[in-house]
């Protein structure tokens, strides 16, 4: 199914649950990966060094060495994808895999289609934009005063007041906020859209765009934060900026508990 | 009509039983003493009537005959004496005696034995019209009659100022004093009752103060030993739950990788339905067991923004819905204070079962009330369906209660998500019922503090 990429990707599966493992394993090679699979860190840090791996599946819930401490090790050594496997109630090691720089998760008990869907979204991406990962994942992204936070997909106004989105408004503002003051055709956003988002982008454009103006307080009338172009497009007409370290007051207002 | 003027508080009640008997104890002291005093003035008062009785007698038997009447004429009188001369006694045969005391209060006794040349030559005594009066004649040497009609004064006790003064005074020091009192003495009994409803709100919050006197203490500690047992056995039941819905999560895992092996797409698609709806059970399980609510930060949230993408996203969940089918009203923007997640998971619980039940959902949301009223957010998720039988309408509150009738509609629910969303609302200081709506379908009330 992977089949413009000419050599099948190889995985690198980190899951302590050997049935899992298997599984996972037979799946991946059904769909023409390459799999090695690792029962710990430790024995993960062995393979490690041995293949030339395309992504690491790692479950953050490891015996001994607990897969956070295996992912930041792994961002020393490489730029390698990392999808997450978290349990929903890990938020806060969810919150700091993404800080730390894995590119997606999937909650556990997941859905091995969804995963793979989320795989061949990081691949592509990991693939089709090259250098770009190699930079830190942006903590911060500010535009027209307002602050999105990708580890928690959040959105703030310029009072740190949270403005919840949906998922789809979400990834729509995503989208805008990375290619800012570039038009963006209704097409290029089904496109951009569905290789971030598992499943379809089920509303059209235009109405996740009115959504998304109402809640960025932008004047659908005669909006002049996401313009319209004639021709059918969208542009974010607003200057983009990037913060490794989140603002000091944003910090403590969303702070975790420990 | 009493009770209705009975005050409700223990403290009021005390407090106005106990002013009563202090006013009625000190108004028969202060009536006491001042019958005391009265009788005092009273003797004084009539000393001084027949002291001036006595002067005026003495002028008229000192002067000579013919100056008798000028002189008696610059005599002072005084209220309680009255005094002529006449030919003619004033007692006549046929007058009542004079009243027992009378005679002693007025001295008239002594004038049986002045000197000589002042003693009367005839002294007649009789009494009045009533029994305060004294009628007394009594005969100068020349055969005249010098006439007295005296009479106690009248005393009016209660027409006293310093009376009516004495007796506001000292009851309203009562009353500030008794109030103080009670209050201080009933305090324990209103923070006990308010530990208790806390703790019907919230199993974790703190225990009571030990301390005070003794009843006091024996019953706050009696409250803390039972919260603190309510608390365990939460909490026991709670880590079951927590350690079932986190085990599950490994085999259906494996169940979902093994569905993808099997070769009958029927079964596959049905299995993997079935493991869906477990994981729903188990997730529900989970949020409800762990309380998410209390380990989230609280941060400042726009409210409508959140009522918004509830709305949008359980629409998108359901392509089959028209547009109407989920609605919201209110203003623009209001931020209050409020876990993100936790409160999401509660509006959407709320707004699912409107979907599912009522095929409709309209979210109606207050602005910051005015007055008294505005601590408070006010909001309302209605929907047009069937609505709940009056009797359910705390039942449904319940973990793992769902009616008969949505059983039988397979919407595949676990029963969480009403407590669920009222575990978070109290959590956040606010609440949620539900009430059936006058034109059909169920309202559920939401309060969250601004
Ligand atoms: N809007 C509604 N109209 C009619 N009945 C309702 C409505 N909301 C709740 N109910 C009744 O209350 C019961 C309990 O609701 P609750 O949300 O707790 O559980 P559920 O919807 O059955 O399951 P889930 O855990 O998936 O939410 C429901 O089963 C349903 O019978
Ligand atoms: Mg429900």
């Amino acid at each position: 199914m992977v089949d413009n990429m000419e050599p099948p990707p190889h995985i690198l599966v980190v899951d302590d649950d050997r049935e899992i493992r298997d599984l996972l394993s037979k799946f991946l090679e059904r769909q023409s990966c390459r799999v090695t699979a690792a029962r710990d860190a430790r024995e993960a840090r062995r393979l490690w060094p041995l293949g030339r791996y395309h992504l690491v599946v790692l479950d953050l819930m490891l015996p001994g060495e607990s897969g956070l401490e295996f992912a930041r090790w792994l961002r020393s050594q490489s730029d390698v994808p990392i999808v997450m496997l978290t349990a929903m109630s890990e938020e806060t090691d969810r919150i700091v895999g993404l800080e730390l720089g894995a590119d997606d998760y999937v909650a556990k008990p997941f859905n091995p289609r969804e995963l793979l869907a989320r795989i061949r979204a990081v691949l592509r991406r990991a693939s089709g934009e090259g250098n770009s990962t190699q930079e830190p994942p942006a903590k911060a992204i500010r535009f027209a005063g307002w602050t999105l936070e990708p580890a928690r997909r959040r959105l703030l106004n310029q009072d740190g007041v949270e403005v919840p989105l949906t998922g789809g408004e979400y990834e729509l503002l995503m989208v805008l906020v990375e290619r800012p003051n570039r038009v963006l055709t209704r097409d290029m956003l089904m496109d951009l859209l569905r290789g971030r988002q598992a499943g379809p982008f089920d509303r059209a454009i235009d109405v996740a765009v009115s959504r998304l103006r109402r809640k960025l307080e932008d004047d659908g009338r005669n909006p002049s934060l996401i313009k319209t172009v004639r021709g059918g497009g969208y542009v974010l007409a607003a200057t983009v900026e990037k913060a490794a370290e989140l603002p000091q007051g944003l910090a403590l207002a969303g702070g975790t508990a420990p | 009509m009493i009770r209705r003027l009975l005050p409700c508080s223990l403290a009021g009640r005390t407090a106005l039983f106990l002013t009563l008997a202090l006013m009625l104890v000190q108004a028969a002291g202060l009536t006491i003493h001042a019958l005391d005093r009265l009788d005092l003035q009273r003797i004084m008062l009539s000393r001084e009537v027949s002291t001036r009785a006595f002067i005026f007698w003495r002028t008229a038997v000192l002067a000579s005959p013919d100056r008798r009447p000028t002189m008696l004429q610059e005599v002072d009188l005084m209220r309680g004496l009255r005094a002529d001369l006449s030919e003619l006694p004033a007692v006549r045969p046929g007058m009542p005696p004079p009243p027992l005391g009378l005679a002693e209060l007025f001295q008239v006794k002594q004038w049986r034995t002045l000197p000589p040349h002042l003693r009367p030559r005839t002294l007649l005594v009789a009494g009045g019209p009533t029994m305060r009066d004294l009628v007394v004649a009594s005969q100068l040497p020349d055969g005249n009659w010098v006439n007295l009609w005296l009479s106690v004064p009248v005393l009016r006790p209660w027409h006293s100022s310093a009376f009516l003064v004495a007796f506001l005074l000292m009851t309203g020091a009562a009353l500030a004093l008794i109030l103080w009192a009670t209050r201080r003495l009933t305090r324990p009994v209103s923070a006990l009752a308010r530990a208790a409803e806390r703790l019907g709100r919230d199993v974790n919050a703190p225990p009571l103060p030990e301390n005070g006197p003794r009843e006091v203490a024996t019953a706050a500690r009696a409250f803390n030993t039972m919260a603190e047992r309510i608390r365990r056995f939460v909490g026991d039941r709670t880590q079951m739950l927590a350690a079932i819905g986190h085990d599950l999560r490994t085999p259906i895992t494996r169940l979902r990788l093994r569905a993808e092996f099997l070769d009958d797409d029927e079964q596959r698609r049905k299995m993997l339905a079935d493991l869906d709806e477990m994981e729903a059970m188990v997730n529900a399980t989970l949020a409800f067991a762990r309380d998410d609510a209390a380990t989230e930060p609280s941060v400042p949230l726009d409210l409508a923004a959140l009522c918004r993408t509830v709305l949008d996203e359980a629409a998108d969940a359901r392509p089959e819905l028209t547009n109407e089918a989920a609605s919201y009203e209110g203003p623009e923007r209001l931020r209050i204070r409020a876990r993100p997640m936790a409160l999401k998971r509660a509006l959407a619980n709320l707004v699912g079962n409107a979907l599912n039940y009522g095929g409709t959902v309209r979210i109606l949301l207050d602005g910051h009330g005015s007055g008294a009223e505005s601590s408070l957010v006010r909001m309302r998720v209605e929907d047009d369906g069937p609505g709940i039988p009056e009797d359910c309408l705390e039942v449904v509150f319940q973990p793992f209660r769902r009616l008969e009738t949505s059983r039988n509609r397979e919407t595949g629910g676990t029963g969480l998500g009403l407590p669920i969303a009222r575990n978070i609302l109290r959590a956040h200081g606010g609440d949620v019922v539900l009430r059936n709506r006058q034109q059909g379908g169920l309202c559920a009330l939401v309060t969250l503090p601004a």
